[in-house]
């Protein structure tokens, strides 16, 4: 399994998102309240907007555009207008940086 | 004024309020003639404030600023202009001073309203990804042009008799009957309207333009596409089958063009002065634009209880939608 380096693990607050993209696709990467991370795709399943611009908060990712919601810890839509979920990557810490694996 | 008195906020910033929706109680079975009638006269029931605001408008509008018969027989530039102008007045100085209150002065800032934010200033949702330039825009275009052509229609085919149009002086009492039930027939064409457009191509192509709108203020009540325009304010046509007089299509059009700025404002209650409120009623409708697919009706005829979408605000109705939603998603995730 190949690891891409993300960013440092401080640069992502609790409860917060960033974006990372890789080649034409994209990606968010979050950091839960336990120094837990985890990453999906970085598109709304609904209308194609960056998640990474949304609201973290309670294992949830509110879209910015509709307020869809997707548990971004399993990738399941949790809110309409979103039905479809995310996929999700595995993601890993080490060295105090984060890794994800496409 | 202390909302949390009221309701709780969450982490989000979102207030709620602590009591739940409820019907009111004009189909209750058992019929509860005592809970009837607090309702009926009651500040904040059947009349106070909103129909009765909404009905003694409708009648100075009809009897102050509309052309006679005589005038609305022929069709002509002169009165559907003054008309068309005229709703654009009247748009403006009701969902003005909600939105100026509100959102402008901010008078009672976060204080009751339903989401912590403010309305979006860049969210390519929007028109000009401004939600406030959208709603203006579709409000002004596309909402008051079409409620004008209506208006025009209507009057027109009354003046030419082509409406079953009946006298007050010789049908008091039935015009009066039938002009109380304006919200209702508002409510359940409404509902019928409504449920359709949430159909899938509809929705995408006609409804979603209304939806974007998750986190409403009083403008974005009338910023719909104008197909839902047209049908939204179909309302007013059962007057072609109905027995009735001018006032009642202009109460019921005046009626579904004010009263989204109410039922979208964003919050709860606005505060009057030290210590008074006033509801606004907006709360099922809040959460249907939260939600999308919870009460598609307003909470006066209990259609939304009947066919399983009623959400009372309550944590047990929550998980209920998101049980139906669960189903719905899963079907999607399968494909």
């Amino acid at each position: 399994m190949a690891w891409l380096e993300v960013c440092a693990a401080s640069a992502i607050d609790e409860e917060d998102v960033m974006r990372f993209d890789q080649g034409d696709k994209t990606f968010a990467v979050y950091r839960g309240m336990d120094d837990d991370y985890y990453a999906t795709d970085g598109l709304c399943s609904h209308e194609a907007v960056h998640l990474a611009d949304g609201l973290v908060m309670d294992g949830l990712i509110e879209c910015p555009k509709h307020n869809g919601r997707f548990d971004y810890r399993t990738g399941v839509a949790k809110g309409a207008p979103v039905c479809i979920n995310l996929r999700t990557y595995p993601v890993k810490v080490e060295d105090g940086k984060v890794l994800i694996s496409l | 004024m202390d909302d949390t008195k009221y309701g709780t906020r969450n982490k989000r910033g979102d207030w709620k309020p602590t009591e739940k929706i409820q019907f009111a109680p004009v189909l209750d079975w058992p019929f509860r003639p005592v809970r009837f009638a607090k309702w009926l006269i009651s500040m904040d029931g059947f009349f106070l404030p909103w129909n009765t605001f909404f009905a003694l408008s409708s009648v100075l509008v009809w009897w102050y600023l509309t052309p006679g018969t005589e005038t609305t027989q022929t069709l002509a530039p002169g009165w559907i202009v003054y008309l068309l102008a005229r709703n654009a007045v009247i748009v403006l100085v009701f969902y003005g001073l909600w939105h100026l209150r509100l959102y402008t002065q901010r008078a009672q800032g976060n204080s009751f309203k339903y989401d912590g934010k403010w309305p979006s200033t860049d969210n390519s949702a929007f028109l000009f990804k401004r939600q406030h330039t959208d709603n203006l825009i579709r409000t002004f275009g596309s909402a008051v042009p079409i409620w004008t052509a209506f208006e025009v229609g209507m009057l027109w085919a009354s003046g030419n008799g082509y409406l079953p149009t009946i006298s007050w002086a010789e049908h008091p009492i039935y015009l009066l009957a039938l002009l109380l039930l304006t919200p209702f027939w508002a409510d359940f064409h409404f509902y019928l309207v409504h449920r359709m457009i949430h159909w899938p191509p509809l929705y995408k192509h006609v409804h979603s333009v209304h939806h974007n709108n998750v986190n409403p203020g009083p403008f974005s009540g009338l910023a719909m596409h104008t197909v839902e325009h047209l049908l939204y304010f179909s309302s007013a046509l059962i007057f072609l089958i109905v027995p009735a007089s001018p006032l009642h299509f202009i109460t019921q059009l005046l009626l579904k063009a004010l009263g989204p700025a109410q039922t979208h404002s964003g919050f709860d209650k606005v505060v009057i002065g030290e210590s008074s409120t006033l509801d606004t009623h907006s709360y099922a409708h809040y959460l249907h634009h939260k939600y999308f697919e919870c009460n598609y009706a307003d909470a006066l005829i209990p259609l939304d209880k009947w066919f399983g979408t009623f959400h009372d605000g309550t944590p047990e109705k929550q998980e209920a939608m998101e049980q139906r939603l669960a189903a719905r998603a899963a079907k999607w995730n399968q494909k």
